[in-house]
């Protein structure tokens, strides 16, 4: 018998027939009976003092139903940290970039709302604005909030070992910035989100989301009725890449609109509104000096990172520490400094994104492969001799339990015949590689654990009921696959109930990378519950103890003697008929450091585990033109334990794609005065079918010693090595190192020519 | 703002028949989605770059918005929604849900579509013919690889 009936295996996903017919609703698909249109007036000023908003007008209008403004949302404000509250929801006094919410109004069709839009009169006094980092820092420079004193929003500070003494010791040292501007989500859904209130004034509320009760909060405060009247409902959620984890300004407006029109209100976002109005990926200069022995061993490690974060503060904290607590976690670094400030400007605003910090990844990659050509060494033994090892605590302070990045960088050597290419390629042809790692959470305050709840029915059949969202990446099916596993039934046996806040318990979100280790440890615990209860009545019925009884095929059966069995069905009505419980709890808080802190106190166990990954690739580059072939990719991570092998090969090929392909070759954001110019997907350039190469998928598995069957996460540590290796075979094919990305045509051109001039 | 006038207009989707009574500027999209409720087609770019809205008219895949509702009366009109035979999944449905192309499921009606166009008209392409003809749809989430794959499941050798 097999270990598993379904984990580990290939499994066709629980929603995708549903999504391949249609039948799969998005937010924007659905429709009430006297649906209003929602729509936003939008700041035209990237940085304004509001003097008056009269909206008489519009109110007037035949067919508008309702107008909010900060009157409305009372300057009520948003931040996800108490020291970061600092985004009104709708402003009263300023607003701050081009696009910031101002008012709204609901009416029966879209022409008559935009009509409204027109008529609503905003006096603005325009205020002298900042655009860049340097802009925002210098002296005298506008201020955008009273509360960051030279528009510096957030600054991290951590200093771990002696640099100094590192250095001195160091036999090659190299100081060097990078720099990349922002680059774009571009989910394929376009925000939207609908409301609707019932007669006792239960908000329903429906919106892509990365966890509905992070949602919930917010809403529950600013309308100021209990989290019980808040029902943020499950809806199909069209990517979220980090870009759907914060309230929304839209949600309070849309609650608002449906509350003041007593009807349900639809906002749909327009591919611009997404691109400006959700959230951003931070463009960042990261300086970086490091020091290395003979062997290319790193002694030493300074970087400054100064990232562009927009207007308001949004995960702030998380975003300035994360690109060097990911690179902390995968490179050795005894002797280390980080000084990350997050500064303040009139643009949109940033937030986690998937590939967060290609500037910086690139930065601690490449100048790694810049040393290692200074000493004669190879980009793979350079990684080699400075891979985090299991046991390992990083410098600040966490341990890890279980690291397969040497595997990861040796297998993907091997599969891409790294030792027959690096340095006897053609010309123009190149080679390159890239490493990263990531967390599987973080301490999130009271969200920073999973609830799952199991309800067994007389059938047999559970209903399982969790507050994990699936944003594509296929959670639904890791939580039924899971709870399959454990009761020994079926996928089909289970019904799912989950994100929606009426009735699923606390669950952090899909955030992070948190839902397999923390939500699928919750969800098996719950299971293993309701087992222990079925068991204890099949043992009893067999005559034999409970540690001999295994669960599988719909029944109970004594291990080493299968046809000694009860079926499932028969145990559960066994315990209805006894007035037992036949339902099951878990819930699962992962052991990290409460006390840890991004800015007070950045030591401490950060995650409890954490994955590893490698990406290496080989591409041709044309002289003539600056256009980059992509010959081959191989990408290889240690995500613990396999789950269901496909959905992690998905998540590869599709990190690949964003944070490589579309991220070093074709991906930002281009900007006049504080406003995007391609703000549209013909301006903004994802990579298409045809851009594609193949890509050779390497799944290791180091079974975590705390992850649900030894996982981790899905592809995260792949995404986030994609831009190195692209710009470090880019590199490798010009004998040329890059300092600004991503390497479009022109900067590979005027590369080339610089170097044969 | 002035009215635009509204007219009657009959159109064939998925084999049904439905009389309509709508402006003129509308788009196909709008009225498949609005008026009679097929949201199995998508808006996500809205410039006809995406191929998200795509629909089939007359077997051929086409975007639903930057085509006027008007202009395809008479013609018929498949959604998504149309594909299926009751409970049975059309093979490129099939194919995508076995072959794991479908995460999010955003671009799938549309990029199922458009490869059901492609197998009618080249039942054996190669993978780059695939790769062409999907390449007016994009995929956020998957790479594309798997997407691929599944529909050369359905191409037999290729060519």
């Amino acid at each position: 018998m097999d270990k598993y009936a379904y984990i580990g295996k290939d499994m066709k996903r629980i929603d995708t027939s549903l999504k391949a017919t249609g039948g799969a609703l998005f937010a924007a698909d659905l429709s009430f009976p006297h649906l209003l249109v929602g729509k936003v007036l939008r700041s035209p000023h990237p940085h304004a003092r509001i003097l008056n908003i009269d909206t008489a007008k519009a109110e007037n209008l035949p067919g508008v139903k309702a107008v909010v403004t900060a009157k409305d949302t009372c300057g009520d404000k948003w931040g996800v940290f108490r020291y970061t509250q600092d985004q009104q929801f709708l402003p009263t006094e300023k607003v701050r970039y081009v696009g910031e919410e101002v008012a709204a109004v609901a009416a029966i069709d879209e022409d008559t709302a935009l009509e409204a839009l027109a008529l609503i009169e905003v006096q603005y006094e325009v205020l002298p604005a900042v655009f860049t980092i340097e802009e925002a820092m210098a002296p005298e420079a506008p201020q955008l909030h009273e509360v960051y004193p030279g528009n510096i929003n957030i600054h991290v500070h951590i200093e771990v070992g002696d640099l100094e003494k590192g250095f001195s010791e160091s036999f090659r040292i190299r100081e060097d910035t990078f720099s990349a501007p922002e680059d774009a989500y571009f989910q394929g859904e376009p925000y939207a989100v609908a409301a609707q209130f019932d007669p006792t004034g239960n908000l329903e509320i429906w919106m892509p989301n990365a966890g509905p009760h992070l949602k919930a909060k917010p809403l529950s405060n600013v309308l100021k009725i209990p989290l019980n009247k808040v029902r943020v409902r499950k809806i199909a959620i069209g990517g979220a890449f980090g870009g759907r984890s914060e309230i929304s300004p839209a949600d309070v407006i849309c609650a608002f609109l449906a509350k003041k029109a007593r009807r349900p209100v639809k906002i749909v976002y327009t591919r611009e509104e997404n691109t400006v109005a959700t959230r951003q990926a931070h463009s960042m200069i990261t300086r970086i000096k490091t020091g290395v022995d003979q062997n290319g061993k790193v002694l030493s490690r300074d970087i400054t990172c100064h990232l562009d974060g927009g207007a308001y503060s949004s995960t702030g904290p998380i975003a300035v520490s994360v690109p060097f607590l990911c690179m902390e976690q995968a490179y050795r670094m005894d002797n280390v400094r980080y000084n990350g400030y997050r500064v303040l400007t009139n643009k949109p605003i940033r937030g986690m994104f998937r590939t967060h910090g290609r500037a910086f990844a690139c930065g601690i990659d490449l100048q790694l492969d810049r040393l290692g050509q200074e000493l004669g060494i190879d980009p793979v033994t350079m990684r080699l001799r400075n891979a985090r090892q299991t046991g390992d605590y990083t410098p600040t302070k966490s341990y890890v339990a279980s690291c397969g990045l040497t595997e990861t960088i040796v297998k993907s050597a091997e599969k891409s015949g790294w030792k027959e290419k690096w340095g006897k390629l053609p010309p123009y042809h190149g080679i390159g590689i890239g490493c990263n790692s990531v967390q599987t959470g973080f301490p999130m305050g009271i969200r920073g654990g999973s609830q799952a709840l199991i309800k067994l029915n007389e059938d047999g059949g559970a209903t399982v009921i969790t507050g994990i969202v699936d944003n594509g990446q296929g959670n639904d099916h890791m939580i039924v696959q899971i709870a399959a596993e454990e009761l020994g039934i079926t996928p089909d046996d289970v019904q799912l109930i989950s994100a929606d806040t009426e009735v699923t318990p606390s669950d952090p979100g899909s955030y992070s990378m948190c839902e397999t280790f923390i939500g699928g440890n919750a969800v098996k615990l719950a299971a293993q519950d309701v087992k222990k209860k079925l068991f204890k009545i099949a043992a009893e019925a067999l005559g034999v103890s409970e540690g001999e009884l295994t669960a599988r095929n719909r029944k109970i059966f004594v291990t080493q003697n299968p046809d000694q069995s009860m079926s499932i069905a028969k145990a559960v009505r066994t315990s209805l008929s006894r007035n037992e419980s036949i339902s099951g709890e878990g819930s699962y808080w992962p052991k990290v450091d409460a006390k840890r802190e991004w800015v007070k106190n950045p030591f401490g166990q950060l995650s409890e585990t954490f994955s590893f990954g490698t990406v290496i690739v080989e591409v041709k580059v044309d002289p003539e033109t600056g256009q980059v072939e992509v010959l081959e990719v191989t990408a290889a991570q240690d995500v613990g334990f396999a789950l269901n092998p496909k959905v992690i090969e998905g998540q590869f090929e599709g990190g690949i794609a964003m944070g490589g392909q579309g991220g070093m070759l074709t991906e930002f954001l281009k900007w006049h005065e504080g406003r995007v110019l391609n703000p549209t997907q013909l301006g903004y350039l994802v990579p298409l079918a045809v851009d594609m190469p193949k890509i050779n998928n390497i799944i290791v598995e180091t079974m975590d010693p705390n992850g649900p069957y030894g996982a981790k996460e899905a592809g995260m540590s792949v995404a986030m090595s994609a831009a190195q290796a692209y710009c470090g075979a880019i590199s490798n094919a010009l004998g040329v190192y890059f300092k600004e990305f991503p390497l479009t045509p022109d900067k590979i051109l005027a590369a080339i020519e610089e170097k044969n001039k | 703002m002035e009215e635009i006038k509204k007219r009657s207009i009959t159109l064939t989707v998925n084999d049904e028949t439905y009389e309509l009574f709508t402006a003129p500027n509308r788009t196909l999209l709008e009225v498949l989605r609005d008026e009679l409720h097929f949201t199995g087609a998508k808006e996500s770019c809205g410039e006809g770059v995406c191929g998200s809205c795509t629909v089939l008219i007359d077997g051929q895949p086409v975007r639903s918005c930057l085509t006027l509702a008007v202009a395809v009366e008479g013609k018929a009109i498949t959604t998504i929604e149309g594909l299926a035979q009751g409970d049975q999944l059309h093979p490129v449905q099939e194919a995508f849900v076995t072959h794991h192309a479908i995460q999010c499921g955003f671009c799938s009606p549309g990029m199922i579509l458009t490869a059901v166009a492609l197998l009618q008209e080249n039942p054996q392409p190669t993978e780059e013919e695939i790769r062409r003809a999907l390449s007016g749809n994009t995929c956020r989430c998957t790479g594309y690889a798997k997407i691929v794959e599944a529909v050369q499941s359905l191409a037999g050798e290729g060519r």
